[in-house]
C-alpha cells in the first residue's frame, strides 16, 4: 500500500513525513519523529497515557491515524515546557509529589494543561471527572488532584 | 493493524462512491473503527475519510426551535452545546457519558450512532428526542426515524454508499434526563442506558418517550411504559408501574458484565428515576 | 523537633524534571539503530495438543527477519510450548520484522494445527475428579483425610504391635471425606498451632464462610517491554523494563546457557511493577533470542491485551474461614481452608495463608493451603503477595463476630492485638509493634467514636499486616572537589527510593540535598544490588547507603586531620565542612576543600563503599476507615471518606511515604469493587481496560493518609518497608463498610452492583 506524504506541526517544528496510512499518531510521534515522551499504556484509548494535544484539544492519539493529523498543530509533553521554565502544571506535579512511576504523568500533564486553559475555577470535583480518561496506578490520584489544584491556583494568580 | 488504502475525498458524492465498494470502512472520528483496525476485528482494505468533507459538522438551532446536529459533530460538542443542553438534556447527558473528554474531542456523533452499538450513550438520548437520521448517498437523500435505524447489533437499515449526515432534532419536549448504569464513574461502558422526556399539561404527563439502551439487540423505545404516562398525572403508582412496564418490554442477554436479570431490574429503577427527573425538569 | 536536617523532609524526588517532561527512557523508549520488532505467537486456546507450526507463509512476508519456536532454543529450557498449551495466551513462538505491523501480520500467518482439550478454569471444579488433569495426575488430601492416613501411617509404622483393627477403623473413616481428595494439586501448605476443635469448644460464637477473591492484574501502566542486542562476540546487552536487572541477569543465563558476565541487563525507568515485573521469560528471553539470531537489536514489547493474556497477575482464591470467639470478645480459635488458582505454574501466594491471624492473640489457629493448577497463565507477585485475600477473610469474619457480640470493631481488634512478647500463632514471639497506635490514629483520624451516618452509609474498619524483606546490595559514594556527593548503585527505582537513599547521604554527609546526585549502574557496572520488591529497597539500600556515608564520613575526618593537623576526637563534620570542636575562633574545612586535598594524597580520593545483606525488619501494620454510601436499588457503592494510616516506622520523605499509602489503598479499593480477570470457556475475556475496571480519580475522594512511625530496629532511621501494607486491608475495609450501610455481608469480590441488589433481596428486600 502508498505511503502517503503528511505534514506535521510538532511543538512548533514542521515534519514532512512519508508514512502508511494504518501508522497512529502515536507511532509516528515515537518511532518516526523519536518524541517518546508521549506513551503508549493500553492502545485502545483507554488509559490516557498518548494523551497529546490537537489544535488546542487533548486527544488518545493512539486513536489517531498519523495521515490524519496533517497540517495540525501538535504539542506533546516536550513542547510544554518554554525556555527552560516549566509549565506551572510540570512544577505543580513535582512540588506534589504527582507521579510515582511517571508513566502516565505525561498525559495527565497534557489533560490537565488543556482543563486549566479552558477553566481553572474547575472545583475538586470537576477536575477529577474530566480527569477520568487517565489511568494512575501508582498514586491514587490524590497527589494527582492536589498538583493540579495548585496549577490552576497558580494560573488563577498569574492570569 | 492491516494495510490500506486511505482516502479522503472532499464531496458526499465521492465518499458515497468510494463507501459503495466492499471492504470499506468510514472513518470520522477514528474511536471504533482503530481500534477495530487495531484488534484485526475490522481488516478494510480502504478506509474512507469524512473530515475533509464540508457542512457535516456543526449544530445549529433553526428557528422554529428544532436543532440540527451535523454527524461529524465531536461528541464533546453535543455534551457542551448551550441549545442541547437546555432542550435535549438526555442527550447532552448521554454525551458526557462516552469514554473521555479525549475520545469525546474525536469521537463524531454520526459515529457512535453508526457503529450501530445497543450500549450507545447517545441513542437513547436521540430516541426521546424523536429524531431525524438524514441520510445521503451517491443517488441522492432520505430521511429515516431514529427509531428505524437499527436492525441488530452493529446493524443498520443504511445501504452501501450511505452515509448518515445530519441528526434533527424537532422542537423538544420540556425536560428530559439519561442515566446510565455502570460501576466506574467515568470510562465506563453502559451496563445499561434509559433515558426519558416528558412535555408536562396542567401536571399531565404528555408526550412520553423512553429510550432504552443495552438491553435488546439494537436500541429501543419502552412504548408500554410511555402509553401509560401519557395522558396522566405522575404518581408513585404510576411510576412503578412505568418502571414494570419497562423492564418487561426490554429482552436483555446475560454477558460479562451482568446478568439479563439484573439489566432488566435496573431498567426499571432507572426508568422510574429518569422518568421522575423529567417530570421535575419538565 | 527532629534532630534531623534532611531525612525526614518532604523533598522533591531526584528524577523530578525528567518525568514530568517526558525526557525519562522507559523500555519503548530505547531504539537502537537498525532495530527490529519482536512479536510473540501466542495459543488462541486455553488448553490444547499443538500438532503442528507452519511458519512457511509468514516467513515469506517482506519485512520478516526471523521466526523462532522451541527448536530455536539452544539450551532445551522451556521458552515456547511444543506440544501442548496449557492456557490461551501461551507462547509458541516469536518473529523479528523491520516494522511493528509487519512482525504483527507475520504472527497472524503463523498457522497453529490445534487439537483443542476440555478446559477447568474454576479452582473449586479442578480439584474435582472430574476435572481435566492439566499437568499430570498429582492428588492430594484434604485437612481431615489428611490427619486420618497420618495416624494411619504412624500406626502401621509401629510393627511391634497389632493395630490392624485400629487401622481399619481408621480406613473407614476415610470413606466420610470422598471429596477431600483434591486433583490438580500443584502445591500444599500447612500450619497448626495449638487445637482449633478444643477452641471452638470453648467458643460462644463460632462463624463460617467461604471468601472468594478474584485474581487481578497489577496493571502497572507500562506493558513489559525489552530490547536485546547481541553482537558477534556472543556479549548481550539487554534494556530491560524490570524491578530486578540482577535477577534479570541470572535467569538469562541459566535459561539460554548464557556466561552471566556476557549479559549486561540495563535497567530502564520503569513504569510501576507492585511485584509483576520480575519475570525472565516473559519478553526478555525471545528478545535476546531473536537478536541472536538476526544479529540485529530487537524490541519486543506486549500489549494491554498481551499483559492480561500472558501477564503473571496475583492470583485468585477460594478461603473458607472459620473463626470462634467469646462473648466477651476474645478470639479462641481460627481455622482456614484455603485453595489458591496458581494457573499453569506451580505455587501462587499460598504460604500467605497464614496471614488470617492477623495481629491477634489467636490460641488455636490451623491453616490448610492448595495450589491449584487451572488454564490460565501463571502468577506472580502482587503488592504484598497473598495478604490482602487472606486478610480479606480474616477481617471480614472479625468484623461479622463483633456484629454477633455487640462490640465496636476497633475496640475489639484492640483488645485482641498483639503487643511485643506476645506470642505469634504458628510463629515466633512479637517485637516491639505498633499495632494499637496504628489503629487508634486512623480511628481518630477519621472520626470514628463520634462518626455519624445517614441512611445507606455505612463505616467499615479493617487492618492488615506485613513485614518488609531485606535483600544484598552495596553502594559506592564520591565526594568531588566542588564538595558535592555521588551515589553509585544499581537498584532499580522503585518510586522514590533513589530518592530516599540521595536524602540518607546528605544527612550523613550534612550537605544539602540538592549537592547529592544519584547513578545507576547496568549489571556490567554497579554492585550488586538488591531487585527492588518486597519493600525491601529503603530498607536494604537505605541501611547500605548509610553504611557507604560512614565509610567516607570516616576517610574525610582522616583527611581533616591530616589537614588541620588536629585529632580526629576533635573534629565534627557539620554543615559541609569539617571542624574543630570548640576552637576559638572557630576553624574548618570545607567538604570540597578536602576533596581537592584528597587527590594528592596517599590514601587518595573519598570514596565510601557500603554492602550490606540481611537484618530482619519488624512489622508493620496498615489500618483503614472507610465511609460509604449504598444505592440499594443500583446497588453502587460510593466511598464518601477513605482514611488510611500506616506505622512506617520512620519517614524519611513523608511525601513519598504518603504517596505509597494512598496508592496501595486504592489499589485495595479496586480489588474490593471493581477490578477481576474474567473467564470464559477458552480463557480470559476481559484484556483490557474496558472490562476490566480500574479506578479513575473520579471514582475515589482524595484519600486522607496519617503517618505512624514505631522505629524498626535495624532499619535507616527506623524505617519499615513502606511499599506493601497500605494494600492489605482495604479489601475487607470495604466489605465491612457496605456491611455496615445496608446489612449484607458481600463475600465474594468484587463488589459489583449486581451481587449488593442480588444480596439485599435475599435478605429479604
Amino acid at each position: 500500500m502508498a505511503k502517503l506524504q503528511v505534514n506535521l506541526k510538532v511543538n512548533g517544528d514542521e515534519h514532512d513525513l512519508l508514512i502508511e496510512p494504518r501508522k497512529t499518531l502515536l507511532a509516528v510521534l515515537r518511532d518516526t519523529i523519536g518524541l517518546t515522551g508521549t506513551k503508549e499504556g493500553c492502545s485502545t484509548g483507554d488509559c490516557g497515557a498518548c494523551t497529546v494535544i490537537v489544535d488546542g484539544k487533548a486527544v488518545t492519539s493512539c486513536m489517531v491515524l498519523g495521515v490524519t493529523a496533517s497540517g495540525k498543530e501538535i504539542t506533546t509533553i516536550e513542547g510544554l515546557a518554554s525556555d527552560g521554565e516549566l509549565h506551572p502544571v510540570q512544577q505543580a506535579f513535582i512540588d506534589t509529589g504527582g507521579y510515582q512511576c511517571g508513566f502516565c504523568t505525561p498525559g495527565f500533564i497534557m489533560a490537565s494543561k488543556v482543563l486549566l486553559d479552558e477553566d481553572p475555577n474547575r472545583s475538586e470535583e470537576e477536575f477529577r471527572h474530566a480527569l477520568g480518561g487517565n489511568i494512575c496506578r501508582c498514586t491514587g490520584y490524590t497527589k494527582i488532584l492536589e498538583a493540579v489544584l495548585k496549577a490552576a491556583e497558580e494560573v488563577r494568580t498569574t492570569a | 493493524m492491516k494495510n490500506f488504502e486511505f482516502f479522503e475525498p472532499t464531496t458526499l458524492a465521492e465518499a458515497s462512491r468510494l463507501f459503495a465498494q466492499e471492504h470499506t470502512l468510514l472513518l470520522a472520528g477514528g474511536t471504533d473503527i482503530v481500534i477495530g483496525m487495531k484488534a484485526l476485528t475490522e481488516t478494510p482494505q480502504s478506509v474512507i475519510s469524512l473530515q475533509k468533507i464540508p457542512g457535516l459538522a456543526g449544530i445549529t438551532t433553526e428557528s422554529d426551535g428544532s436543532i440540527s446536529v451535523g454527524a461529524m459533530a465531536k461528541v464533546r460538542e453535543v455534551e457542551l452545546s448551550a441549545d442541547i443542553q437546555q432542550h435535549h438534556t438526555a442527550l447532552a447527558e448521554g454525551a458526557a457519558e462516552i469514554g473521555s473528554i479525549q475520545i469525546r474531542n474525536l469521537a463524531t456523533i454520526g459515529g457512535n450512532i453508526a457503529h450501530a452499538s445497543p450500549a450507545a450513550d447517545t441513542v437513547a438520548g436521540l430516541l426521546v428526542a424523536d429524531a431525524q437520521v438524514d441520510i445521503a448517498s451517491a443517488d441522492g437523500e432520505r430521511s429515516v426515524p431514529i427509531d428505524e435505524l437499527f436492525t441488530g447489533p452493529g446493524q443498520t437499515v443504511l445501504a452501501p454508499g450511505e452515509i448518515i449526515t445530519r441528526f434533527r432534532l424537532p422542537a423538544p419536549a420540556s425536560g428530559s434526563h439519561y442515566i446510565k448504569h455502570k460501576i466506574r464513574e467515568v470510562m465506563d461502558l453502559a451496563f445499561i442506558g434509559v433515558a426519558a422526556s416528558v412535555s408536562l399539561d396542567n401536571g399531565v404527563i404528555t408526550n412520553a418517550r423512553i429510550g432504552l439502551a443495552a438491553v435488546a439487540p439494537t436500541p429501543i423505545r419502552a412504548t408500554e411504559a410511555e402509553n401509560l404516562l401519557n395522558g396522566n398525572e405522575l404518581t408513585p403508582e404510576l411510576l412503578a408501574q412505568a418502571g414494570e412496564a419497562a423492564a418487561a418490554g426490554a429482552s436483555p442477554i446475560s454477558d460479562l458484565r451482568c446478568s439479563a436479570e439484573h439489566r432488566s431490574e435496573m431498567v426499571d429503577v432507572l426508568t422510574r428515576r429518569t422518568v421522575q427527573t423529567a417530570v421535575d425538569r419538565a | 523537633m527532629s534532630e534531623h536536617t534532611v531525612v525526614g523532609r518532604k523533598v522533591a524526588r531526584v528524577d523530578a524534571v525528567e518525568k514530568v517532561t517526558g525526557a525519562a527512557q522507559y523500555g519503548a523508549d530505547v531504539h537502537p539503530p537498525g532495530m527490529l520488532y519482536g512479536k510473540i505467537v501466542r495459543s488462541k486456546h486455553a488448553h490444547a495438543n499443538i500438532r503442528g507450526i507452519d511458519t512457511s507463509e509468514a516467513e515469506k512476508l517482506p519485512g520478516v527477519k526471523a521466526i523462532i519456536t522451541q527448536d530455536d532454543v539452544p539450551s532445551g529450557r522451556r521458552v515456547f510450548a511444543t506440544d501442548k498449551v496449557l492456557y490461551l495466551g501461551e507462547p509458541l513462538a516469536a518473529v523479528a520484522a523491520t516494522d511493528p505491523d509487519v512482525a504483527e501480520e507475520a504472527a497472524e500467518l503463523i498457522k497453529i494445527d490445534y487439537e483443542v482439550l476440555p478446559v477447568v478454569q474454576d479452582v473449586m471444579e479442578a480439584i474435582k475428579d472430574s476435572a481435566p488433569r492439566l499437568q499430570g495426575d498429582d492428588t492430594k488430601d484434604g485437612p481431615n483425610r489428611r490427619e486420618i492416613t497420618t495416624q494411619i501411617r504412624r500406626l502401621s509404622r509401629d510393627k511391634e504391635n497389632d493395630h490392624s483393627d485400629e487401622i481399619s477403623k481408621l480406613e473407614a473413616e476415610l470413606e466420610n471425606y470422598p471429596d477431600e481428595v483434591y486433583y490438580n494439586i500443584s502445591a500444599e501448605s500447612h500450619s497448626d498451632a495449638g487445637d482449633v476443635e478444643k477452641g471452638f469448644a470453648e467458643c460462644d460464637v463460632v462463624v463460617e464462610d467461604t471468601y472468594v477473591i478474584p485474581r487481578v492484574h497489577q496493571t502497572y501502566m507500562e506493558p513489559h517491554v525489552s530490547v536485546a542486542s547481541a553482537d558477534s562476540s556472543g556479549k548481550v546487552t539487554v534494556w530491560a523494563s524490570t524491578q530486578g536487572p540482577f535477577a534479570i541477569r541470572s535467569g538469562i543465563a541459566g535459561t539460554l546457557g548464557i556466561p552471566l558476565t556476557q549479559i549486561n541487563v540495563i535497567g530502564t525507568t520503569m513504569g510501576g511493577g507492585f511485584g509483576g515485573r520480575f519475570g525472565v521469560i516473559i519478553t526478555h528471553v525471545p528478545a535476546v533470542l531473536l537478536s541472536q539470531k538476526t544479529g540485529r537489536a530487537v524490541r519486543v514489547q506486549m500489549t494491554r491485551e498481551e499483559e492480561f493474556t500472558d501477564g503473571r497477575p496475583a492470583p485468585g482464591c477460594v478461603i473458607k474461614l472459620k473463626t470462634g470467639a467469646t462473648n466477651d470478645g476474645r478470639i479462641l480459635a481460627r481455622q482456614a481452608l484455603a485453595f489458591w488458582d496458581s494457573g499453569s505454574v506451580s505455587g501462587a501466594s499460598i504460604g500467605s495463608t497464614i496471614r488470617v491471624r492477623g495481629v491477634y492473640k489467636i490460641p488455636n489457629l490451623k491453616v490448610d493451603a492448595y495450589g491449584v493448577h487451572t488454564n490460565k497463565s501463571g502468577t506472580a507477585a502482587y503488592r504484598a503477595p497473598g495478604a490482602p485475600q487472606a486478610i480479606f477473610a480474616g477481617e471480614s469474619q472479625l468484623d461479622e463476630i463483633a456484629k454477633r457480640i455487640g462490640m465496636d470493631p476497633v475496640k475489639f481488634r484492640l483488645m485482641n492485638m498483639r503487643e511485643e512478647g506476645d506470642a505469634v500463632p504458628a510463629g515466633a514471639s512479637e517485637p516491639k509493634v505498633g499495632y494499637k497506635e496504628t489503629l487508634e490514629a486512623v480511628a481518630d483520624a477519621a472520626g470514628w467514636w463520634d462518626r455519624e451516618a445517614g441512611e445507606n452509609q455505612g463505616w467499615g474498619v479493617a487492618v492488615g499486616d506485613w513485614t518488609n524483606g531485606c535483600g544484598p546490595g552495596g553502594v559506592y559514594v564520591s565526594v568531588h572537589e566542588d564538595g558535592s556527593a555521588r551515589i553509585f548503585h544499581g537498584s532499580m527505582d522503585i518510586t522514590g527510593t533513589d530518592t530516599a537513599i540521595s536524602q540518607i547521604i546528605a544527612e550523613i554527609l550534612t550537605v544539602p540535598y540538592e549537592s547529592v546526585t544519584i547513578r545507576r549502574g547496568d549489571t556490567d557496572s554497579a554492585p550488586y544490588s538488591t531487585g527492588s520488591g518486597g519493600s525491601v529497597v529503603t530498607f536494604t539500600m537505605g541501611n547500605t547507603a548509610k553504611l557507604a556515608a560512614e565509610d567516607a564520613h570516616q576517610r574525610i575526618l582522616e583527611l581533616a586531620s591530616e589537614r588541620l593537623n588536629m585529632n580526629v576526637d576533635n573534629l565534627e563534620l557539620k554543615d559541609g565542612a569539617v571542624h574543630v570542636i570548640s576552637a576559638d575562633p572557630p576553624k574548618s574545612i570545607s567538604l570540597g576543600e578536602l576533596a581537592a586535598y584528597s587527590l594528592s594524597t596517599t590514601g587518595g580520593p573519598i570514596v565510601g563503599k557500603g554492602a550490606f545483606a540481611r537484618q530482619p525488619s519488624t512489622p508493620a501494620l496498615a489500618a483503614q476507615i472507610a465511609k460509604v454510601e449504598v444505592d440499594p436499588e443500583t446497588g453502587r457503592t460510593r466511598v464518601l471518606k477513605l482514611v488510611a494510616s500506616q506505622d512506617v516506622g520512620f519517614a524519611i520523605n513523608p511525601m513519598a511515604v504518603e504517596g505509597q499509602i494512598e496508592g496501595g489503598t486504592v489499589q485495595g479499593y479496586a480489588w474490593a469493587m471493581m477490578e477481576e480477570m474474567q473467564y470464559g470457556e477458552n480463557g480470559n475475556i476481559n484484556p483490557g481496560f474496558v472490562d476490566y475496571r480500574v479506578p479513575t480519580s473520579a471514582d475515589l475522594p482524595t484519600v486522607e493518609s496519617v503517618i505512624v512511625e514505631v522505629p524498626a530496629p535495624n532499619g535507616p532511621y527506623g524505617a519499615k518497608g513502606v511499599g506493601e501494607p497500605p494494600i492489605t486491608p482495604t479489601l475487607a475495609t470495604m466489605a465491612n463498610a457496605v456491611n455496615d450501610a445496608i446489612g449484607v455481608r458481600i463475600t465474594e469480590l468484587p463488589i459489583k452492583p449486581e451481587k449488593v441488589v442480588d444480596a439485599l433481596k435475599s435478605n429479604g428486600h
